[in-house]
């Protein structure tokens, strides 16, 4: 029995690992200095042989991360006031509702948002492909994790410290930010550090509303569209006849997790702080 | 010996009758070495018919250990253990038929989460399961003084019992294996005093039968249960003797001061 | 004082994303309803989706979906379980932490990543191996699915699993019971809520997954000939989706279709999430 369980689970332990690994070995050639803060501003149409896979991807880091940073934006204060309203005045029947509610959106596949926020946002509202449709679907994607994240962070309080700080008249918003917020926020940053990886690794739903193939590096305003790395990768990925873009797209990929595997790992490792507390 | 393997051949058909053989466990030069710490220093004693011994001892003197050295849930021990004559660590069928042979029950009740009937048969293997295991059920329970308290409701989930009918479910759940030894660490330490009273008489009735070795730190209780006491302080076998003698007329300082104080120095 | 400001601010800011949410869905709904409206509740299990002949059954998709969610789920499950009790109860105290860090991280690597290793890696192997015109298959989607899912399985399983008292692992070992035993008669029964509800969410992962499955799924909106031919190109809900929204005019029926699509994986996704929501606590005591 051991023994077909620990064959059984070698290639899940693995595989994955392996690539891992393969990604790096594919991306090393193509990694250099140049390649992150180059530009990518080489003009040209998708399908006319190299063009749009010019020498940087600056464009491309920077769409993604202006991206993520505005759906982080309007997400956390949502999630933290929903967080809040959950634990200050919700009744057990509304909490439940919440957290069943949460959990359903969560399981939502995202790219029906992508869906939702093409017809809303990109059509209805006429903001076309764009930064800020991106955005306000990513947000809307990571807030189900958020807020939950921030729901557990709340819960994990001990109710005799929230009752010993009322006990000594402290009012409900002394008690958020003297006792709450101070034993909270590590938990809470770890969420949103969680949601940051999420959001950064999300390429369905703005595949169709917020990015384009190539030609931007610095979007103009935030109706404008991007380029990203998730989705440049996805682009890339279907030119395998091209030798200089099979190399692109494993350079972004490179960039793309490390990226994601910073805010993870950063994420795994203020759990391990808080832990440790 | 033979009855062993009589034991074990008929597995089952004896198990019907009220009482099994008593075995002999007897450890010689028993050392332990947990990541560095000498836990248990040169133990030797037997526990030959069947009756009471109460191990007693200071927080720390290894008194758990070794239990758990007996039933190897730890296996690096030095010294010898045998059972009936047979080294425990070459028992025949392995560890776990062994440790069917002697049960443990922990200081903290843990039951299993299905129904108070379920847990008592948990440790039955399915040619054991036969027929009249009702009456069985009732039987170890009886033992355990538990039945009056559940006899109407056995396949209600176990864990609505309370800690000390909890602790008494897993009396009940190790004597429905029909152990030939029965370990006990502290089993009455955090209970309410009617289970201590009703956990006692049952080992007391069960001591008729076999060898019961019951770890405790409360004295009352090793002077009520009577029987063979057995010091240990840090880690080494200070002193064995009956009940009164052990009481009255301690022989070695350390014991003298055990009894005044509860403490022990033996530092070399 | 301080309570009605306050108060007032958190509950519209979570009416905000009440209604956000509600809107979004809403108009999922309405314009899909162009579609329910022309073709009916049938084309749910009509065969034939062309585009340009006004033919949009779902079936073709549907039965993809299906089948690479199935391959998935069958090599994730068992791989996923037995990593899981391999790692709670064989492995040392001090690796077990460092493989679920591990774990955790691959849990997060980007879709589109998979996609493009199982471009480069699997499709050239499987076309290898099975002397395909090209890798695009079924099978290929539910190999790189069943990586993707992997952790997912494993994480919930394992924390399952440690959650266990290790004196339940005692008691069980007091009572003569093997290793064996003691997995299948203490551990797993005792963990499998959890391990269930871990399934399903990985069941609704495998089925929202759009960009790995899209890169190699091939596209061909046609049955499986015959039906459980896994190893030709066929299309699911998502990679139909994904390819071609960019075509769909707004407002055309094309477009109310994908929709409609849409809502379907919508609509399946929510009833799995609330599968895994239904069961109790698993912890005793």
């Amino acid at each position: 029995m051991k023994a077909v369980l620990i064959l059984l689970a070698l290639p899940a332990i693995l595989l994955p690992l392996a690539c891992f690994v393969y990604i790096i070995i594919q991306a090393l050639p193509a990694l250099n200095w140049e390649l992150l803060m180059g530009s990518n501003t080489t003009s040209g149409s998708l399908f006319a042989g190299t063009a749009g896979t010019g020498h940087g991807l600056w464009g491309q880091i920077s769409g993604s991360l202006l991206m993520m940073l505005l759906a982080c934006f309007l997400a956390a204060p949502l999630a933290l006031s929903i967080a809040l309203f959950h634990a200050l005045w919700a009744s057990p029947y509304q909490q439940r509702m919440m957290v069943i509610l949460l959990q359903v959106l969560q399981g939502i596949p995202p790219i029906v948002y992508g869906l939702c926020g093409l017809i809303v946002l990109v059509h209805l509202l006429h903001w076309g492909i764009s930064l800020a449709a991106g955005g306000v679907i990513l947000a809307l994607v990571i807030l189900p994790l958020l807020s939950s994240n921030a729901i557990h962070a709340l819960e994990r309080i001990p109710i005799a410290q929230t009752e010993s700080a009322k006990a000594l008249g402290l009012s409900v918003g002394a008690v958020i930010v003297r006792v709450w917020l101070p034993s909270a926020w590590s938990s809470m940053l770890t969420g949103l550090l969680l949601a940051m990886a999420r959001a950064l690794s999300e390429t369905a739903p703005i595949l169709f509303t917020a990015t384009v193939f190539s030609g931007i590096t610095w979007p103009d305003s935030i109706f404008s569209p991007v380029t990203s790395l998730q989705t440049h990768i996805f682009y890339l990925a279907q030119e395998g006849s091209n030798a200089h873009a099979v190399d692109m797209a494993w350079a972004s990929a490179a960039v793309l997790l490390g990226l994601v595997l910073c805010f993870s790992l950063m994420a795994r490792l203020l759990r391990r702080y808080e832990g440790a507390l | 010996m033979s009855q062993l393997l009589h034991d074990e051949q008929q597995q089952g058909n004896t198990q019907q009758t009220s009482c099994s053989a008593p075995s002999s466990i007897s450890l010689k030069e028993l050392s332990l070495e947990l990541s560095g710490t000498k836990i248990l220093k040169n133990v030797s004693f037997d526990l030959s018919s069947a009756g009471i011994n109460c191990l007693v001892g200071p927080s720390g003197a290894g008194k758990s250990s070794l239990l758990r050295c007996l039933t190897l849930l730890y296996d690096n021990w030095q010294g010898k253990i045998t059972m009936d004559g047979i080294a425990i660590q070459s028992w025949p069928k392995g560890a776990d038929a062994l440790r069917r042979h002697i049960g443990l029950i922990a200081q903290k009740p843990s039951i299993f989460p299905t129904s108070i009937y379920q847990n008592v048969i948990f440790g039955l293997s399915r040619q054991e399961r036969k027929q009249d295991q009702q009456k069985w059920v009732e039987a170890c329970l009886r033992k355990a003084a538990l039945w009056d308290e559940v006899c109407n409701r056995l396949f209600d989930p176990a864990s609505t019992l309370s800690i000390g009918q909890q602790q008494r479910l897993c009396i009940a759940r190790v004597i429905a294996l029909n152990p030939n030894v029965l370990l006990l660490d502290e089993p009455t330490s955090s209970l309410d005093p009617r289970s201590k009273q009703l956990i006692e008489a049952s080992l007391y009735d069960l001591a008729k039968n076999i060898p019961v070795l019951c770890v405790t730190h409360d004295l009352e209780q090793a002077q009520r249960l009577q029987g063979q006491m057995i010091f240990m302080c840090d880690g080494k076998l200070i002193e064995t003797a009956p009940t009164n003698d052990f009481f009255q007329s301690p022989k070695r300082l350390e014991t003298r001061e055990f009894l005044r104080w509860s403490v022990c120095n033996c530092d070399e | 004082m301080l309570k009605s400001p306050l108060y007032l601010l958190l509950i519209s800011a979570c009416m905000v994303a009440l209604i956000s949410a509600t809107v979004l869905f809403w108009f999922l709904w309405d314009s899909s309803w162009p579609y329910w409206q022309a073709f009916g509740i049938s084309q749910l299990w009509a065969p034939e989706w062309y585009p340009y002949e006004s033919l949009y059954g779902l079936l073709p998709a549907i039965i993809g979906t299906a089948w690479a969610i199935f391959i998935a789920m069958i090599i994730a499950v068992p791989c996923g379980l037995a990593a899981a009790i391999v790692s709670s109860e064989i492995l040392p105290r001090f690796w077990q932490g460092w493989l679920r860090l591990m774990v955790e991280l691959l849990a997060g690597i980007p879709s589109v990543v998979y996609g493009l290793i199982a471009l480069w890696l699997l499709l050239p192997w499987l076309q290898n191996s099975f002397d395909l015109l090209t890798g695009h298959s079924l099978l290929a989607a539910g190999m790189i699915l069943s990586l993707m899912i992997l952790p997912t399985i494993m994480l919930m399983s394992y924390d399952a699993l440690r959650l266990i008292p290790i004196e339940q692992r005692e008691a069980g070992m007091s009572l003569g019971m093997d290793w064996n035993q003691c997995l299948l008669r203490i551990l797993l029964p005792q963990a499998w809520p959890s391990i269930r509800s871990g399934i399903l969410l990985a069941l609704g992962r495998a089925l929202g997954e759009t960009m790995a499955v899209m890169l190699v799924v091939g596209s061909m909106d046609r049955l499986p000939q015959p039906i459980y031919n896994i190893l030709e190109p066929a299309q699911t809900l998502t990679s139909r989706i994904g390819r071609e929204m960019g075509e769909a005019a707004f407002g055309s029926m094309h477009f109310s279709a994908l929709i409609a699509c849409g809502l379907v994986l919508a609509v399946m996704a929510i009833c799995l999430s609330l599968l895994a929501q239904h069961h109790k606590p698993a912890v005793t005591q």
